[in-house]
């Protein structure tokens, strides 16, 4: 096992492209062939090392860690299929695209479509998320559909936007349009949502631990309980700790739609 | 010749219990209260005695407290024990559809995570028609299906093991008091023991069998050589004229260790009663060990610890 550090040498005005670039990947390379491994920035193709400072050190796990400013480069931790990518600070977009194992934490915000068609994995955001977070790539029927993802700030527009399998927390505010278009998963908000939550909902559940949001006449009240789902899920929820902690002591009120589409979404709102 | 081993005046027979390979699964059901639960494991632990005629053979393991259940209700630790994992899979749907799903308020979930995967909710949420949706939770798939007092909340699967069903003991009593007496208290201290069910009403079954009968359509019959109404009768008897009813116990565990620890608290209750009680024997079924690989030694089991 190592601990292979990329050091960003300088703040580079075009974007920085860094898919391929993996712990998987790293970890079965040595020091110069990972100094060769090819990004790009901009319409140019570049050696790694000519962007950043490679090292290598023994570690416990599969760990690469990503330093320097970091805001400038996109597709951090793209199609990670395992280990743990540590970012230490912002990154730019497409932040845990299509991950299907692993760890990923971004110990600052993460760009546009972080999390997008996500698969598997964990990936934890201290900051927050641009728009269209755990959705889908422009052009493509299913957004996550896997894992976690866990946004310890806010969430910005059409967070889980066609969110088919997975659950997705977020800690602070979500943005307009959330979880709009859902197909299943789980989707928690701790703090207040924009307009439009769950809108065109099939199925899944969305979960306001917060303040509730202005339900949707699509939606009508459930007169059921469901009292044992729910003690399942928020004691899931709960091990995120902060809005989520006391879950599964408190009592819901659920709302079942969106009855523009399949109908068979809930909202629940945390009273 | 070894010296016979008696204890506080009961003889325990150098013999052995005959124990066989069977595929087994438990499953937890909680309800709204203990009540509730028990109902629905008493219904689908119903006419589960032996894998000669029910399809399996299924008892209530224990009860569980509020905190030890996956959705904080109070539940039932249930097991069953059947000769193939696809009549285990067939008798675990069946009851479970039948009996967990209609009864108000009821839950349903593996109890064991690791083996190969049999249906749980994974068929019965067509019940729902439509209506059924799943929800993963921690990479465990579960299912709810709308019903009438709410939604029946089943996990998808539950896992398959291995286990050893047919362990034994045969209490040879003086009367049918100081009998029921000796097995009550033997199926007592298992029942505070984990990984083991007996199957039968009670624990208990006073129709122990042996392999075959003069019928060749039937598989079993009568253990006459265990039968006081049929001493001076039969060829060979196990019994003498002291001895006037026999009770037997079986025991299907989880493990090996599991059944044969049930099967050692058994005879110490039943030593405790002692032949002042009235318990004169107790012995153990086996087949001459050609049939089953698991033999569980009485003398054995009784040795102290280091000695076993």
């Amino acid at each position: 096992m190592s601990r292979t550090r990329l050091m960003l040498k300088q703040r580079h005005g075009l974007r920085i492209d860094l898919r391929g670039i993996t712990p998987t990947v790293c970890a079965g390379l040595g020091v110069a062939q990972i100094e060769r491994l090819q990004v790009s920035q901009g319409n140019r193709a570049l050696a790694l090392a000519e962007l950043f400072a490679v090292s290598r050190e023994d570690g416990e796990a599969d760990e690469l860690r990503l330093e320097g400013d970091l805001s400038s480069c996109d597709r951090v931790g793209w199609q990670m299929d395992g280990g743990l990518l540590v970012a230490e600070g912002s990154v730019g977009d497409h932040a845990g695209g299509c991950m299907r194992a692993g760890e990923l934490q971004v110990h600052g915000d993460a760009g546009l479509l972080a999390a997008c068609e996500m698969a598997g994995g964990l990936l934890t955001v201290q900051g927050d998320v641009g728009d269209f977070a755990a959705s889908t790539l422009p052009g493509s029927m299913d957004g996550m559909r896997g894992g976690s993802l866990v946004v310890r700030g806010h969430a910005g527009a059409r967070f889980a936007d066609r969110m088919r399998r997975g659950t997705a927390v977020v800690f602070g505010d979500v943005g307009d349009f959330v979880a709009s278009r859902m197909v299943a998963g789980t989707v928690a908000i701790g703090g207040m949502a924009g307009a439009h939550p769950a809108y065109g909902m099939r199925r899944g559940t969305l979960v306001f631990a917060g303040r509730g949001p202005d339900v949707s006449p699509t939606f009508v009240p459930a007169l059921a309980s469901a009292e044992v789902f729910w003690q399942l899920l928020s004691r899931d929820l709960a091990r995120h700790g902060g809005p989520f902690a006391g879950l599964p002591a408190r009592r819901i009120q659920r709302h079942l739609g969106d009855l523009g589409v399949d109908g068979k979404g809930e909202l629940i709102v945390v009273t | 010749m070894t010296a016979p081993m008696v204890r506080n005046g009961v003889v325990i027979d150098d013999g052995f219990a005959e124990a066989f390979p069977m595929k087994a699964t438990r499953i937890v059901i909680t309800a709204h209260n203990l009540d509730w639960a028990r109902h629905a494991a008493t219904a689908a632990t119903g006419f589960a005695t032996s894998v000669i005629a029910c399809g399996c053979e299924a008892g209530i393991e224990r009860e569980l407290a509020a905190d030890e259940t996956p959705d904080g209700r109070p539940g039932l630790c249930v097991l069953l024990f059947s000769m193939s994992g696809k009549e285990l899979a067939k008798q675990l749907e069946r009851r479970v559809g039948q009996c967990v799903l209609t009864c108000p308020t009821t839950a349903v979930y593996a109890g064991l995570d690791e083996g190969e995967a049999i249906p749980l909710g994974k068929n019965l949420r067509f019940f729902g028609d439509g209506w059924q949706t799943s929800k993963v939770i921690a990479g465990v798939r579960y299912w709810r299906v709308p019903v009438m007092d709410g939604e029946f909340v089943a996990q998808e699967t539950t896992a398959v093991t291995k286990g050893v069903g047919g362990g034994n003991l045969l209490l040879l009593a003086r009367d049918t008091d100081a009998a029921l007496a000796a097995a009550e208290a033997a199926v007592a201290a298992m029942r505070r023991l984990r990984g083991v069910i007996m199957p039968f009403p009670g624990g208990v079954v006073r129709s122990g069998s042996k392999v075959g009968s003069k019928y060749v359509s039937l598989p079993a019959s009568t253990n006459d050589a265990f039968c006081p109404s049929l001493v001076g009768l039969v060829a060979k008897t196990e019994l003498d004229a002291r001895i006037r009813c026999v009770m037997e116990i079986v025991i299907d565990g989880l493990t090996e260790q599991a059944v044969g620890e049930a099967m050692r608290v058994g005879m110490l209750a039943g030593i405790e009663i002692g032949a002042a009680g009235g318990l004169l024997r107790i012995s153990a079924g086996n087949y001459g060990g050609k049939l089953g690989p698991f033999h569980f030694h009485l003398h054995k089991l009784l040795a102290p610890e280091g000695a076993r």
